[in-house]
């Protein structure tokens, strides 16, 4: 401590000698060399007999060939309860394998020679491209090729995109910012609007392979693609190669449809989720944005640089260096070339200045109306633009990047170097003008995303607008069929299902079962191939049970009695059933048929409406709905009109190998014990994929049962 | 699957040979003897290459400190400093420097006064601390009132700086932008200023963005909350295990005092690296180096953490409940970087968790489907002391974190019983060689390479020697380090369970 304090004196010693002080004065008065000039590197075009638009860059400094692929398709495109169509196809073109290679060899040779080829589908864009070392030219285009004319889309790659993708929706509340990012655009765009719309397990499970050949196929077409490249090649040579992987594809004839417009209507508004897991609210305050056409275009890049832009911005220097609200604040008024872009101020504060933090952000938007920008803040926002201009042209990915867009757009080539051009006449007042035109301050959608109980402000009590509250609960993939309950349908589902008890031994046998035991195997069907499970179980009505199934000489148990229970949770440990366990449990027993038999005069226990006809696994059958007293359908029964026997179920569940979906159990072998007849194998497929087989070798009714058995286990 | 690997690379090498190579042998000396490296009297080390490709240049300041260093009681000091080197200096970001320089000693009197107070927690005279906050309220905004707020940055970006920004790791602060390459002058104006003599104003709102940024990264973000547990039970010695952006309670602790001993202490011209890549001649960026860096007198090099973690003598594992979906993060203990073990031990990792080729990703996200994303890596938190090889997963939905666990360790079991392949072996040689060739296409890239080289191995062209290195492993030497450090005992385990509702 003596030490520094001791260096620190000589420090200031040194100081006053009259070094070079720097100041913003001194900093204005350095005189710089001409800078070097900007060489703006030409980029050739040459567009192909079958339309495809090619952007060439030869640049010899390091032995890279760099590809970057604009696709005219997005998921605008794709239908509303196929959501995520659009962005598993880009996902699959690349794993999914071509007519020469399947996907996994693709990633072998990519990973041999330390490159890479990546797609992917965006709203309103899709995108390849390729990185490798240029002694593997060929190889990268090729394999561009033969991913963007002959995907083959592998059944089991599309899987692995639902998965990923069902997982992603799973996550999609952990961070809050994200869900903040996500709901803002529903705020301003619309839930349904393209521009903001999201996957849900229901729009991804609706997505299958064959979608995903079909919406190849209608809208990758030559002419709808444009190629850039860049990097250490002979551009007559790189043509030439270019051709002769892409000359021989015909041209389709399919116009791509426009993205659609976006209506918007100003009002003031405060939209708040909840998360309570967090001390830290994320706040977006804002409307819809513009255009990058638009008049004014010039004067709001100046506009937004000092209303939220870097450092020294005025929500830079208000909201986090002065109140020290938040460490993450912005603000934009954004622009797009073909739909508005987004007005948008954001800060993450505690929880504790949540309303302060939107009352800061407010007031600066207002501030740009009222009070002119500073000479410093013009400085800023104006000489930053200019004098950063040259950071446009360094590196040769922008130049031949950007052209591309512009190309696509019908945007003059140098529609940049025009923008600049306004920049510099930019003044002042023209900033005033330009918040004034664009931004609402009184015209607010306010989204709170965080815990309300800890707010300093309570959303109602914003002076915002009204207040609506979104649930970003994510719900579940279930397909809810509208069911039509009439008094025919009902009388004829009671009389169905009374034929079928009657089939199976009748009402009476049934509500005369007070235990089952019943061992067998469960074949679950696994990515790695078939497991043979022995299982013992033991039933007491109506709600003890106790299963125990050995797989690899391990006991996993899985005991419940009323609203307690116990299960393995690890090989070797036993656990206490949650809450959710004992729901699913229930659930569960509702669909077994001796309950559903001996429950079958207990009116309003079970309501069955008749569906009408149908098939499963082939077999022509009649379809009961069993539907709750909240008329919510707890399972589908199919009946064998010849015989009256339940040939099968079908119902929403979880399945062995997690995920939720579209389970089906068909039943076969009836065999008869205790005066009832019952299958002794049922398998079960979820969403089309086979589960399991459970196949039962010893039955028994009403034998001795040891009431130990529903204690947790001692291992 | 390998024997197919196999085949298809046989045709990759076929293929290459049909092509004639337009840049087959890269010649790495040709970059490396562009670098020119000039030590000031000071002891500043200054690293420039010329890159003449565009008129830009980017440059870095690599202070030789990081969190690791932040002072008992105080962590997440040096990312604090590293806040208030943006605040300004005597000359810069000021309305009055006198008059300020005596307002921000009533504040600074004022403040550990309350800190005082508040020290006495539950024994606290609360009228006294209402009547101290408000005076400490007051004092911050009168120094307020003399501050041009975020000057330093303002004329960095009307200037045409772009990229402004810096970062505190455990094992380094490094500061960086890049300019029009014409105006290298005002970079060494404006950074040898702020590291001459810099005015840490605003000290006690930085605090609370700080605190903002905690609330953001660490308590409001479960992976931010399972990393911050981890490295707590990792490191019982070492401060690898304390966060590098501080306890909430240290935030709201430390004074200026602090925050001055420790640029002090660890931000002398010896204990700093500066680089200038881009559009520059050397000569021309020594001489003004000499001018403007120059002026900072000499300070030795501060002492190094002599901590050493200790072995640790059993597995250790925490589970954590949380809202969220499941994480899993497992490490082991590894040397430092500059370990001869070291560069096999990254190898290793890569082989388990890199890309779509991996043994991890291949079984669980491919296969089995059990895993949304799988990886592995070595060197966390740092480089500098010995740091953890990470294996992380995120389990697909449905799926858990001890299936995924039991896949990792049939994983870990593979690679310490069987060869790395031949062909796996050339993969990662290939993949090193590309992704260094695509890492010297940026400037500020390259100024960070040499800066690190410089810090850890003592030598900027260890940066040009990666590549042989990782050339010479085996996969015997894969497979010795694997059963040397892949055990059970060396094991830490976090895993983040999702709270049944």
């Amino acid at each position: 401590m003596k030490r520094s304090i001791v260096l620190l004196m000589i420090g200031a010693a040194m100081l006053s000698l009259g070094a070079i002080a720097v100041s913003a004065q001194h900093v204005d008065k350095l005189e710089y060399p001409q800078l070097n000039k900007l060489e703006i590197p030409e980029v050739d075009k040459v567009t192909l007999e079958n339309g495809m638009r090619l952007y060439i860059l030869e640049d010899n400094a390091l032995p890279i060939f760099r590809a970057s692929v604009r696709i005219n398709v997005g998921s605008h495109l794709e239908p509303a309860d196929k959501i995520g169509l659009a962005s598993m196809t880009g996902t699959v073109l690349r794993t999914g394998g071509t007519t020469k290679w399947t996907g996994d060899e693709i990633d072998e040779m990519l990973e041999g020679i330390g490159g890479s080829v990546e797609t992917s589908i965006g709203r309103l864009s899709g995108g390849a491209s390729v990185n490798v070392l240029s002694e593997y030219t060929d190889l990268g285009l090729e394999v561009l090729a033969e991913i963007l004319r002959n995907p083959t889309f592998d059944e089991d790659k599309v899987e692995l995109a639902k998965v990923t993708e069902r997982s992603a929706i799973s996550r999609r509340n952990d961070d809050p910012m994200d869900i903040a990012m996500r709901e803002f655009r529903k705020v301003i765009y619309g839930p349904e609007s393209v521009y903001a719309r999201h996957t849900e397990y229901k729009t991804v499970n609706a997505v299958t392979r064959d979608d995903m050949v079909a919406f190849h196929e209608q809208w990758f077409h030559p002419e709808n693609i444009q190629i850039a490249v860049w990097g250490a090649f002979d551009k007559d040579e790189i043509v030439q190669k270019i051709k002769q992987y892409f000359a021989d594809w015909p041209k389709g004839n399919v116009e791509v449809p426009a993205a659609p417009e976006v209506d918007y209507e100003f009002d003031r508004h405060v939209y708040y989720a909840e998360k309570t897991d967090v001390n830290q609210s994320n706040v977006m305050v804002g409307h819809i944005g513009g255009m990058v056409t638009d008049p004014d275009y010039a004067d709001r890049i100046v506009m937004n640089s000092i209303f939220g832009g870097g450092f020294g911005s005025r929500l830079f220097n208000q909201v986090r260096s002065k109140e020290g609200l938040a460490y993450a604040t912005f603000g934009s008024y954004t622009a797009n070339i073909t739909h508005p872009g987004l007005c948008i101020g954001f800060a993450s504060t505690k929880s504790e200045t949540t309303g302060k933090a939107v009352n800061e952000i407010v007031k600066q938007m207002e501030r740009m109306q009222t009070d002119p920008p500073t000479e410093d803040e013009m400085r800023m926002g104006k000489d930053g633009y200019l004098n950063s201009f040259v950071f446009n042209f360094d590196t040769r990915s922008e130049v031949v990047n950007r052209l591309m867009n512009y190309d696509f757009h019908n945007l003059p080539e140098d529609f940049l170097v025009q923008e600049k051009e306004k920049v510099e006449k930019v003044t002042a007042e023209d900033v005033v003008a330009a918040a004034k035109a664009n931004l609402h301050p009184d015209q607010l959608r306010v989204l709170l995303v965080g815990n309300k109980a800890d707010f300093d402000v309570q959303p109602e009590e914003m002076g915002m607008g009204p207040v609506t509250e979104i649930d970003i609960t994510i719900p579940s993939g279930e397909e809810k069929q509208e069911l039509a309950i009439t008094p025919e349908n009902l009388a004829k589902g009671q009389e169905m299902l009374a034929r079928a008890a009657e089939a199976h031994g009748g009402v009476a046998n049934f509500t005369a079962i007070k235990s089952m035991s019943v061992n067998g195997t469960m074949t679950v069907s696994t990515p790695q191939g078939e497991f043979p499970i022995p299982v013992e179980s033991v039933e007491v009505l109506p709600d003890k049970s106790y299963t125990v199934a050995t797989m690899m000489g391990q006991k996993m148990y899985d005991i419940r009695d009323g609203s307690k229970g116990w299960k393995t949770i690890a090989p070797g440990t036993i656990g206490e059933k949650t809450e959710e366990d004992i729901l699913q449990a229930k659930e569960s027993q509702r669909r077994d048929l001796v309950m559903i038999f001996s429950h079958l005069n207990d009116d309003p226990y079970y309501q069955a409406v008749y569906e009408g006809s149908g098939q499963l696994e082939g077999q022509e059958v009649e379809w009961v709905a069993l539907v709750d007293q909240q008329e919510e359908t707890i399972t589908r029964i199919a009946i064998d009109p010849a015989t009256n026997q339940v040939v099968g179920q079908s119902y929403w569940g979880s399945g062995m190998m997690g995920g939720e979906g579209t389970i089906v159990a068909a039943y076969s072998e009836f065999t008869e014990a205790g005066g009832v007849t019952l299958p002794s194998k049922t398998v079960r497929t979820m969403d089309g994929q086979k589960m399991s087989v459970m196949e039962v070798s010893e039955v028994t009714i009403n034998g001795d049962v040891s009431a130990d058995l529903f204690t947790k286990p001692t291992m | 699957m390998k024997r197919k690997a196999l085949g298809l690379f046989l045709g990759i090498c076929a293929l290459a040979l049909t092509v004639a190579p337009s840049g087959h042998a890269f010649d790495f000396t040709q970059v490396e003897e562009k670098v020119v490296e000039h030590t000031l009297d000071n002891g500043l080390t200054l690293l420039i290459m010329p890159r003449h490709d565009a008129p830009v240049a980017s440059f870095v300041t690599w202070a030789n400190v990081g969190s690791a260093d932040d002072p008992k009681g105080y962590t997440g000091l040096a990312h604090m400093f590293e806040h208030m080197a943006f605040k300004g200096t005597r000359t810069l970001g000021t309305k009055d420097i006198e008059a300020e320089l005596k307002a921000i000693a009533k504040e600074d009197s004022i403040f550990m006064e309350l800190r005082a107070e508040r020290n006495k927690g539950l024994l606290a005279d609360s009228a006294r601390l209402v009547e101290l906050e408000e005076a400490y309220n007051e004092a911050r905004e009168a120094s307020y009132q003399l501050v041009v707020p975020n000057e330093f940055g303002n004329v960095v970006e009307r200037e045409g700086g772009v990229g402004l920004n810096a970062f505190t790791a455990y094992d380094q602060t490094a500061y960086f932008f890049s300019l029009p390459s014409n105006k290298v002058e005002l970079w060494m104006a404006l950074e040898s200023e702020r590291f001459l003599n810099p005015v840490l104003r605003e000290m006690y709102k930085e605090r609370d963005v700080v605190a903002e940024e905690r609330r953001m990264r660490t308590e409001s973000n479960p992976i931010g909350r399972a990393i911050e547990e981890f490295l707590a039970l990792a490191y019982k010695a070492h401060p690898y295990g304390v966060p590098g952006i501080g306890h909430m309670s240290d935030i709201q602790y430390y004074s200026r005092k602090e925050a001055k001993a420790f640029f002090d202490k660890y931000y002398g011209p010896s204990n700093l690296t500066i680089a200038v890549v881009g559009d520059v001649k050397p000569k021309d960026v020594i001489k003004l180096a000499e001018e403007y860096w120059g002026r900072i007198p000499y300070r030795p090099a501060p002492e190094r953490i002599a901590t050493v973690e200790p072995e640790q003598l059993g597995e250790r594992r925490m589970v954590l409940e949380d809202p969220a979906q499941p994480v899993y993060l497992v490490g082991w203990h590894v040397p430092q970087i500059i370990h001869p073990d070291r560069v096999a031990v990254d190898m290793l990792m890569e082989h388990l968790g890199q890309g779509r080729t991996s043994i991890l990703y291949e079984t669980m996200v491919k296969e089995k489907k059990m895993a949304m994303q799988v990886g592995g890596f070595s060197g966390f938190p740092g480089n500098k002391y010995p740091g953890m090889a990470m294996v992380y997963a995120l389990p697909a939905q449905g799926h858990d974190n001890y299936e995924c666990e039991e896949e990792i360790f049939t994983a870990i079991e593979r690679v310490k019983e069987e060869l790395v392949s031949q062909e796996d072996l050339e993969k990662m040689r290939a993949r090193a060689k590309a992704s260094f060739i695509n890492s010297i296409a940026s400037n500020t890239g390259i100024a960070m390479q040499l800066c690190e080289a410089q810090q850890y191995y003592g030598d900027w062209r260890e940066m040009f020697r990666q590549l042989d290195k990782i050339n010479a492993v085996t996969a015997e030497d894969i497979q010795r380090v694997a059963n040397e450090y892949l055990t059970e005992k060396n094991r830490v385990v976090v895993m983040m369970n999702t709270t049944q509702s």
